[in-house]
């Protein structure tokens, strides 16, 4: 019997924390998600080739998965530049899925040195001089660091010959249409525009105080669950909109504000409908958003 | 005598190290490490807001992050209470935030066991097993980490602990989930890793008792005693632990004499050839790390085995292993003793500082982690990180080697060397931040 042999799968790290790595370890179907791939080099898991190897140059390339922050010059591995791994491997795949904030926009670690740091195939949101020639087989799942299942995703649509709908910036629309907002445990509070007191609180919204980026981030964090159960607004932490180009922006913890509104918007909402609506919301005081949710000993 | 030196590159750590060894006369007689690049986070760390360190500063290292957050919220808070703001923080919080350190310090530890030394050991002792260790690495990972995202909302790269306390607010139901993991974690550790129940393992207090250790961790032992691995991988025998919880007290041991240390008198220093700045105390190199608590605390067993076979690799391994237990039970009494109706942030909206400097110590996964905040007008001037590793693989200074490349001088191979350095767990992205 003919045995088509699997597809081949590079994990390559540029400048990195390893957090991608880490993220995706944690899926609970990791096995038989990598069962449709030859593993040739991963960071921890067990691989076909050594890394001496790859760097030699020698590894056979279909599906090339890029962690970490891309420059040109000056990051070594055994001697050898990694930017010219990146190349090498890059020109042999079929797919580049560009795995976290760094890879995909050149996240925190392009702040050192933000002339020379940047992601693969753009710079924020800027195209880099690689776009052109690797545009085409190019999937982004940014994210600091992504969620595993959108790794899953890509990998199982690829393995399947699947289409993949992306937007501009190839990320996978299923995955980046919705909002951090979109699932949020606080939406009740956000509509009726209630703050939340303090942190450590289940009871009001993060967006007017406390620095909360979900209205205007794209991720599926509030639907599908970070270690499948909860997430950082559901746990009281703002979004710090991990998944944008911006990220990360400054005063994390602070919302910032034009005249008491929040100076940036839910992702398409203009300013007047916003304001419109908070007119109205606000003209009303509702008890049950003012009282704890839950109280034990009445 | 001959001298010759040789390049070997170690991957499957946390990154990759190149190791430079000099041999003389067939044994080892220094090694260089060097580790890759330097990303600079406490210079992207200037001139930001001083609480953006809280989600910053876990991004150094994507398997020890959460321990970076709590010691930048633990260095903003000391800075805000010599600066006069008064914060107390609640038992529930103190609670929960030991409770997730925890957890990540079990992940820790069982992706080091599973993935990097049981491959690792088979390959250097010759014998091929068929089993995927990485399988049951991740499955506990995944298990505990869980656990931990309950209360933290996400791991990796929480940022839910904030000055004066904790950003969620849980309830039974919850704390009920979390102690189901928490069990399913107990279980695997007795059916798989050690054929005990906890409360059997715990009992072992002495070498004479290691014979009842099955499973996964008895076969480890027994490879490593048929290997002679009680004889190699001694270093100076020198211990130190800064971080309190309820599992390490502070203190250094050297030989069998414990005393108090003081954070002040931690230094640090460039050194030439390498991005990883090396660590001392008072001029003198200590080990950090599992061991290193074993020895300071003076748990029984750690205490027996060093008694027997110093800091050789089996201790050292051992004493990593053996906390993943402690670490259980401890996880296990915590979630018991929750008083959920205490408050979980405890300092009021808008009571921010703006001038202060604090310094904040946790014990992460690889031993003591010290982050110092210097902050002027709301923003950070300057931020100090001193990551665990900086202490385990530093160069060393004029007067003595550094603690890893003293545990592998003396062999007589690259492979046995080489086991002897990942034993220290090594991270090469938290050395290099
Ligand atoms: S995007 Fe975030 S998680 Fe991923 S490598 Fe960069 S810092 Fe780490
Ligand atoms: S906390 Fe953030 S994500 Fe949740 S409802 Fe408010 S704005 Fe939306």
């Amino acid at each position: 019997m003919f045995i088509t042999p699997k597809p081949t799968l590079l994990w390559l790290q540029a400048i990195t924390c390893n957090g991608n790595t880490h993220s995706f370890l944690n899926h609970p179907d990791l096995f038989s998600i990598l069962s449709h791939f030859e593993i040739v080099h991963h960071p921890s898991l067990e691989s076909s080739y050594t890394m001496e190897d790859v760097i030699n140059g020698e590894v056979p390339c279909d599906v090339l998965i890029l962690e970490g922050s891309f420059i040109d010059e000056g990051f070594l591995k055994a001697g050898v530049e990694v930017s010219s791994l990146i190349h090498t491997y890059a020109t042999k795949a079929k797919h580049i899925i560009s795995a976290g904030t760094c890879a995909t926009f050149g996240g925190i670690f392009k702040q050192k040195d933000p002339e020379n740091i940047s992601g693969f195939c753009f710079d924020l949101e800027e195209k880099t001089s690689r776009y052109d020639t690797y545009a085409s087989k190019l999937i982004s799942l940014p994210g600091c660091p992504m969620h595993p299942k959108w790794m899953s995703y890509v990998l199982l649509m690829l393995a399947a010959n699947k289409k993949i709908a992306i937007d501009n910036l190839h990320r996978p629309v299923e995955l980046y249409g919705y909002t951090v907002h979109t699932g949020c445990t606080r939406n009740e509070y956000f509509e009726w525009k209630i703050d939340t007191k303090n942190y450590g609180l289940k009871e009001g919204c993060l967006f007017y105080e406390q620095g909360c980026q979900g209205p205007y981030t794209r991720g599926s964090c509030n639907k599908i669950l970070w270690n499948d159960i909860s997430s950082k607004t559901r746990a009281g932490t703002p979004c710090f909109g991990c998944t944008e180009p911006t990220f990360p922006k400054a005063s994390l913890f602070h919302t910032q504000t034009n005249m008491g509104i929040p100076a940036k918007m839910p992702l398409g909402v203009p300013r007047r409908a916003y304001l419109t609506l908070t007119g109205v919301v606000k003209s009303f005081k509702i008890k049950r958003f003012t009282t704890r949710l839950l109280e034990y000993d009445e | 005598m001959k001298s010759v030196k040789i390049k070997q590159l170690i991957e499957k750590i946390e990154g990759e190290a190149e190791l430079d060894f000099t041999f003389n006369d067939g044994l080892i007689e220094d090694v260089k490490i060097n580790f890759g690049f330097y990303r600079g986070i406490e210079e992207i760390l200037r001139g930001k807001d001083a609480r953006d360190a809280l989600v910053i500063t876990p991004r150094v290292c994507g398997i020890c992050n959460h321990a970076h957050l709590l010691a930048a919220v633990d260095a903003i808070e000391d800075g805000y209470k010599k600066a006069g703001q008064n914060i107390v923080l609640s038992s529930k919080a103190k609670d929960i935030r030991a409770f997730t350190l925890a957890c990540e310090l079990i992940q820790n530890h069982i992706k080091w066991f599973y993935m990097t030394i049981f491959p690792q050991l088979e390959a250097y002792v010759e014998v091929k097993s068929e089993v995927n260790y990485a399988m049951k690495a991740t499955y506990l990972a995944s298990t505990i980490t869980k656990a931990l995202a309950i209360f933290a909302g996400q791991w990796p790269h929480s940022s839910y602990a904030v000055p004066g306390g904790v950003t969620c607010d849980p309830t039974h139901l919850d704390v009920m989930q979390a102690q189901s993991l928490v069990d399913e974690s107990i279980r695997f550790f007795e059916q798989v890793i050690t054929g005990l129940s906890l409360d059997d393992y715990l009992g072992i207090d002495s070498v004479s008792s290691l014979g009842k250790i099955e499973g996964d961790f008895g076969n480890l032992l027994y490879m490593m005693g048929s290997h002679h691995m009680s004889e190699i991988g001694q270093s100076y025998d020198r211990f130190i632990v800064f971080g309190e919880c309820g599992l390490s007290k502070a203190g250094k041991s050297i030989v069998t004499n414990v005393s108090n240390v003081d954070v002040r008198y931690v230094k640090e220093a460039l050194q030439e050839g390498t991005v990883a700045k090396a660590v001392s105390y008072k001029e003198r190199l200590y080990e950090v790390g599992p061991l290193a608590r074993g020895m300071v605390a003076k748990t029984p067993i750690v205490k027996s085995l060093h008694k027997r076979y110093k800091d050789s690799l089996l201790t050292r391994v051992f004493a990593r292993v053996h906390e993943v237990a402690l670490l259980l039970d401890y996880s296990k009494t915590l979630l018991q003793n929750l008083e959920l109706d205490a408050p979980s942030c405890t300092l009021e909206r808008g009571t921010e500082l703006s001038d202060f400097e604090g310094t904040g110590v946790v014990e992460a996964a690889r031993g003591s982690l010290i982050h110092t905040t210097t902050v002027k007008n709301g923003l950070i001037t300057n931020y100090e990180i001193i990551t665990p590793t900086q202490w385990n693989l530093s160069h060393g200074n004029e007067k003595e080697q550094g603690i890893a490349i003293k545990a592998m001088v003396g062999s007589k191979t690259m492979e046995e060397a080489t086991f002897i350095f990942r034993t220290f767990d090594v991270c090469s992205v938290c050395t290099t931040q």
